[in-house]
């Protein structure tokens, strides 16, 4: 069992700057557990401090049951793959893998079957004589990871491993990734700044800002029921649109009535309006750009006016404004639209746009949490 | 999850991260203080023996009996201030003409590429392993032949120190291979020549190592024994302070001048490290900068 | 012998592989050498080969150039001024004017007394003026050759800017048949300060350089070929002459006369190399453990440590030195205190550094410490600035591997630090066996070694071989040709060293890896 437990874990630095407010989290065994957030949010040094590399100011953690906040790194069962690799760059790759097995004085055979078992799931078997110079940043990555992967640990910590990589690597490895935690089934801990990493790979998200935990969850959860509206615009690109509204219950139905215009909210949403009996008055509304759609004629919608057209290929995102200057940036697949009205989409071009009440999220105006969940 | 407590055995494998760090740094501090004290010492026992008055010569304890400063002025009845005087020269002139050496040859190296530029830095690599000292038997002769010797050595030892100083281009070439060329690259596409954009660019960004430069300039003659002591030959009118200060502490003479040694100790290094520490973070950037980075 | 793949290497054993590597080693030598061979061969077949086509452009040139350029080859700078490049043309046949007239007036005197290098020293002549005999000076040994080796620097600039002459008749024309203007005289002013600024720059120091280092080494060169002295100084006492390879011979053989000179060089040349060693490695790895102590997380006060200990750079050293040889001398302070300390009785004072030491063991210690103490602080800001540079999640991947300190000393730090320094080490290296200053004030190479001391007044055991060398100049006898001698040697022991280094020194040879 290789659990991970953090409990009300706090971090202040000499000058009493508190990093990590009260952390509690419960990491089950064999878990993928993302920790994302803007820069500074604390999510590295949380992560830090599970590895023993910053001292814990107040709170216990545990791995498999046992507190280890006094333990020294090397004997709390975790490795780590750090953001920029840090291997070390007089030995080569076979070196910088063994190097933990030759400090526990593990005997050479049992090392070289470790080791170039390692290589070839990671396909560096190539370079095991090669210096960290003369391997390109993907192979490096791979290096950093074998070197974790030897030691056979409980927990598995990566500190934004993707970061330092172009954009068509980081897709490749971040599928490596999915692979490689198929094949070492162990727990992992994944800090990112990156929501599509944190998506993808995580079995559950904690998304983290100015050191508090703003919402833990599965990623569906975190996208169909944002906890509130900070995690509503962090995760999904582009970003959730947020308009100010007047939120409206007329004989026991809910309305919204976002630039004057008044759109029912029905369906499941609407009931839990309901149940939660959340009272009318102004809240902030909450739309993701691919649920806005164009209005079909006759029916009730928002006119605003085209202002930017991005060709993304499959779809188009168009960045419009409201009469009252608000902007919105709504996705519109490409097929949806005919050749002649693709030609119309520029700048000043005027629009009419609707959504369901199935995609709306409703949040408190002042303290900014979910209404319904 | 289940939530256990820690079992009290986890203690027992280490003695924690805190109790370990604070027993090894005790130690160093431990270490640190016995490190000051020693290489303060000499220099607590020069300024406290330029005081004694009770006696001239060389006595194997501290403190003196008797304060007072008979030995200072004694130094002012002396050949010293010339001496200073001479050094003092020497040092300032030298500091001046031997920066604008070593910088435009620094320079040269650093931004320019033509034929000859790697061939001359082997050559002046080869040339500086021979001894230095080994030059100064026919620039004696020579430097004699054209009056610049004993009585007017200040003159002397000045062109032997800056006509050659353009070999110690090493720290200041590696200072200035860290200035980005598309510095350069960019003036030029302005309009610049290769002179403007020596003294309108780069010059001001390289106010640390021409500070070091003019520093490590200035002080070296105040040290400089050999040299001084083949150009003076003999006359006291021409020695620089570490010369002239040598002879007081002869076998003959270290009877009557031994306190009057460590007073012209002090007066000597004094004014020296003041300005050193005050320029310090110059000389410390240019050391750990230049001098490593090769 | 059979070549290992990459995987069949990492499965052998340590013993196997270090011998493995041994017999590689030993296997690649034979290549070494034929490689350096066919180095050095190629050198010399480029230098023949460029030498040729030197000729050949020459000649072509000659050959191929209009009348201009053929006038040229007599009157230097003609083509030039013929073609309106006044400025240039004028430089040109000043130089030739000015070379003309000296080697006619003095140049060739001074050539052609350097095979003989004077013949008639001073001597006594008959004076009518004066009734008696009266010293005459005939010819100087030493103007002779100094001026003389003078001239023929001049005459190889001379040939040089011939040459540079020749050239540019060449690409004047071929200039002008393309169709493009020559350079004026205006436009080479402003190139000084544009294309050719760095010839403009350069100008100042490298003739410095060439009057005041390479001429004297040049000379000093031959003088170890002549028998220059106190006694022959060449025009006062005598002349001296050309001896060929006999100072070599005195010094390196087994058994001179009197003074068995290659025994006394071999004891200073290992006890300068000891020296060397001991000054440059005991402060490199003390400076380090200083700068780590001070550099440690957790540790406060850092500036404090840090000025104090920079602070004994800037006192100029004589005074340092000089105070600190006397505060270990007999009545110093430092026996004074271990008398009062009751350690050793007043008659029993210990003589660190000085002349009645039985041994030289006690003094070659003390130098060593001494040294120390003047070099720490020096390399603890090096190895301070390098520690800094050295990337913190190295030490905290070791930490989560498992390393203790230690072993993150051994795996990380060293490896870091000699690879940047290493450069730096060898410079420290052959600066302190050249390091006069702290041996010539500490002890003034005492105590003294009597079987050495032929050559040249009280050599000791602590004198390197810089200091015998001052010693040998301005000794009674000044011999001025065994210096010189023994300045070539040197040379040839830091160049062969520095070779040696150079090319097995990892940082050379894995230059990128720490990129």
């Amino acid at each position: 069992m290789a659990s991970v437990k953090l409990t009300k874990v706090k971090k202040v630095y000499d000058n009493k700057v508190v990093a990590v407010h009260d952390f509690d989290l419960d990491i089950k065994d064999k878990e993928f557990v993302v920790f994302v957030g803007p820069s500074g949010c604390g999510k590295s040094t949380t992560l830090r401090m599970v590895a023993g590399l910053e001292e814990i100011s107040d709170g216990t953690i545990e791995i498999d049951g046992e507190v280890v906040n006094d333990l020294q790194p090397k004997d709390r069962g975790i490795a780590m793959v750090f953001q920029n690799y840090a291997l070390y760059p007089h030995m080569t790759v076979y070196d910088n893998i063994a190097f933990s097995l030759r400090l526990q004085k593990m005997p050479e055979d049992q090392i070289y079957e470790r080791v170039t078992n390692a290589a070839e799931i990671l396909g560096i078997t190539d370079y095991l004589m090669r210096k960290p110079r003369a391997l390109s940043g993907g192979q490096r990555q791979r290096v950093a990871i074998g070197r974790a992967m030897v030691r056979e640990s409980k927990v598995f910590l990566m500190d934004e491993p993707l970061s330092n990589l172009d954009a068509k690597l980081r897709n490749q490895m971040r599928a490596e990734i999915i692979l490689l935690r198929q094949k070492l089934n162990t727990t992992f801990i994944y800090v990112t700044h990156d929501q599509t990493e944190a998506m993808t790979l995580g079995d559950r998200i904690v998304i983290m800002k100015d050191g508090y935990i703003m919402q833990v969850g599965t990623p569906t959860e975190v996208f169909e029921r944002p906890a509130n509206l900070f995690v509503a615009e962090f995760i999904g690109a582009p970003k959730m649109n947020i308009m100010k509204t007047e939120l409206l219950k007329e004989n026991g139905k809910y309305y919204v009535k976002p630039f004057g215009v008044k759109l029912p909210v029905d369906g499941e949403k609407g009931e839990l309006l309901a149940k939660k009996n959340v009272p009318a008055g102004e809240i902030l509304l909450g739309a993701r750009p691919e649920h806005i759609r164009l209005a079909k004629p006759g029916e009730t919608s928002i006119p605003v006016t085209l202002e930017v057209n991005e060709m993304m290929g499959s779809e188009l995102h168009l960045h419009v404004y409201t009469e009252d200057g608000t902007r919105l940036i709504v996705r519109v697949p490409t097929i949806d639209l005919t050749a002649a009205e693709r030609e119309n989409l520029v700048q000043g071009h005027k629009l009419n746009i609707t959504f369901e009440g199935k995609v709306m999220h409703f949040f408190d105006e002042e303290n900014q949490t979910n209404l319904i969940y | 999850m289940k939530n256990e407590t820690a079992p009290a055995g986890s203690l027992k494998r280490h003695m924690g991260l805190k109790a370990s760090n604070t027993i090894s740094n005790t130690i160093i501090y431990i270490l640190l203080v016995i490190m000051s004290i020693v290489w303060l010492i000499p220099f607590i026992c020069i300024v406290l023996q330029s005081f004694r008055v009770e006696s001239t010569w060389q006595v194997g304890y501290v403190i003196p009996k008797q304060w007072g400063w008979k030995n200072y002025i004694d130094l002012w009845h002396t050949d010293f201030k010339k001496w200073y005087l001479n050094t003092l020269i020497i040092a300032l002139v030298t500091a001046v003409i031997q920066t604008v050496i070593v910088l435009c040859m620094s320079y040269t190296l650093s931004r320019f590429r033509f034929k000859l530029r790697k061939p001359l830095m082997q050559f002046m690599l080869i040339l500086g392993m021979f001894p230095g000292m080994l030059t100064m038997i026919i620039l004696y002769r020579v430097l004699k032949d054209l009056g610049l010797t004993q009585a007017n050595a200040v003159p002397g030892l000045i062109l032997v120190y800056v006509a050659s100083s353009g070999m110690g281009y090493y720290v200041s070439k590696g200072f200035f291979d860290t200035i980005p060329k598309s510095l350069d690259e960019a003036a030029r596409v302005d309009g610049a020549t290769r002179a403007q954009v020596l003294y309108k660019i780069i010059l001001p960004l390289a106010k640390p190592i021409v500070i070091y430069t003019i520093l490590t300039a200035f002080m070296a003659p105040w040290g400089d024994f050999v040299f001084a002591r083949y150009i003076s030959f003999g006359t006291s009118a021409g020695m620089n302070v570490a010369v002239g200060m040598y002879n007081w502490l002869n076998l003959d003479q270290i009877g009557q001048c031994y306190t009057r040694f460590c007073a012209g100790g002090v007066i000597v290094a004094i004014p020296v490290t003041i300005l050193f520490m005050c320029l310090q973070k110059y000389y410390v950037e240019g050391v750990t900068g230049g001098a490593v980075k090769g | 012998m059979k070549k290992y793949s990459d995987l069949e290497y990492l499965q052998l054993s340590k013993g196997k592989r270090f011998l493995y590597k041994l017999a590689s080693f030993f296997l690649a030598i034979p290549t070494f050498f034929k490689n350096l061979g066919l180095g050095i061969g190629r050198f010399f077949k480029n230098l023949v080969l460029s030498i040729g086509r030197e000729f050949a452009d020459i000649f072509s040139t000659f050959k191929n150039g209009d009348w201009k350029t053929k006038v040229s080859y007599l009157v230097m700078g003609f083509g030039c001024l013929a073609r309106g490049q006044i400025l240039r043309g004028l430089l040109f046949l000043a130089f030739e004017v000015i070379f003309i007239v000296y080697m006619i007036t003095t140049g060739g005197y001074w050539l052609g007394m350097l095979p003989s290098l004077g013949k008639i020293g001073p001597h006594e002549e008959y004076s009518v003026v004066h009734d008696a005999y009266t010293t005459v000076y005939g010819d100087n040994s030493f103007k002779i050759l100094l001026y003389g080796v003078l001239t023929l620097f001049f005459i190889v600039a001379f040939i040089y800017t011939w040459r540079a002459n020749v050239k540019q008749n060449k690409i004047a024309e071929q200039i002008l048949k393309s169709g493009k203007k020559l350079r004026s005289g205006k436009d080479d002013l402003r190139s000084m300060v544009d294309d050719n600024f760095h010839k403009t720059l350069l100008a100042l120091p490298l003739t410095g350089i060439l009057l005041f280092t390479v001429m004297p080494i040049v000379f000093m060169i031959l003088v170890a070929f002549t028998n220059y002295d106190g006694a022959h100084d060449g025009f006062n006492n005598a002349l001296f002459q050309w001896v060929g390879l006999d100072n070599f011979r005195t010094m390196l053989s087994w058994s001179g006369s009197g003074v068995n000179y290659s025994a006394t060089f071999g004891e200073i040349l290992s006890w300068t190399l000891i020296w060397a060693f001991f000054a440059t490695f005991t402060n490199y790895f003390l400076g380090m453990f200083v700068a780590m102590m001070i550099n440690k997380k957790g540790i406060h006060l850092k500036k404090v440590w840090r000025t104090v200990l920079v602070m004994t750079i800037a006192i100029p050293q004589f005074i340092s030195l000089l105070y600190v040889s006397k505060m270990f001398s007999l009545n110093g302070i430092i026996n004074g205190l271990l008398i009062d300390l009751k350690l050793i009785s007043p008659s029993n004072a210990i003589d660190f550094l000085g002349n009645n030491a039985h041994s030289g063991l006690l003094p070659r210690i003390m130098v060593i410490i001494i040294n120390i103490w003047i070099g720490i602080p020096y390399l603890m800001l090096i190895a301070t600035g390098i520690l800094m540079n050295i990337p913190a999640d190295l030490y905290e991947s070791s930490k989560i591997d498992g390393a203790s300190g230690w072993k993150q000393f051994t795996k990380i730090t060293l490896p870091y630090m000699l690879f940047i320094t290493g450069p730096y080490l060898l410079t420290s290296f052959t600066s302190n066996m050249n390091n006069f200053n702290v041996i010539y004030l500490l002890t003034g190479g005492a105590p003294t070694n009597a079987a050495a001391s032929g050559a040249a007044g009280s050599v000791g055991y602590t004198d390197l071989l810089i200091t015998w060398l001052f010693k040998i100049t301005t000794g009674a006898e000044s011999k001025y040709y065994l210096a010189s001698v023994v300045g070539i040697l040197v040379f040839i022991v830091v160049a062969v060293i520095s070779l040696i280094v150079y090319n097995v020194l990892p940082s050379v040879k894995n230059e990128e890896d720490f990129q």
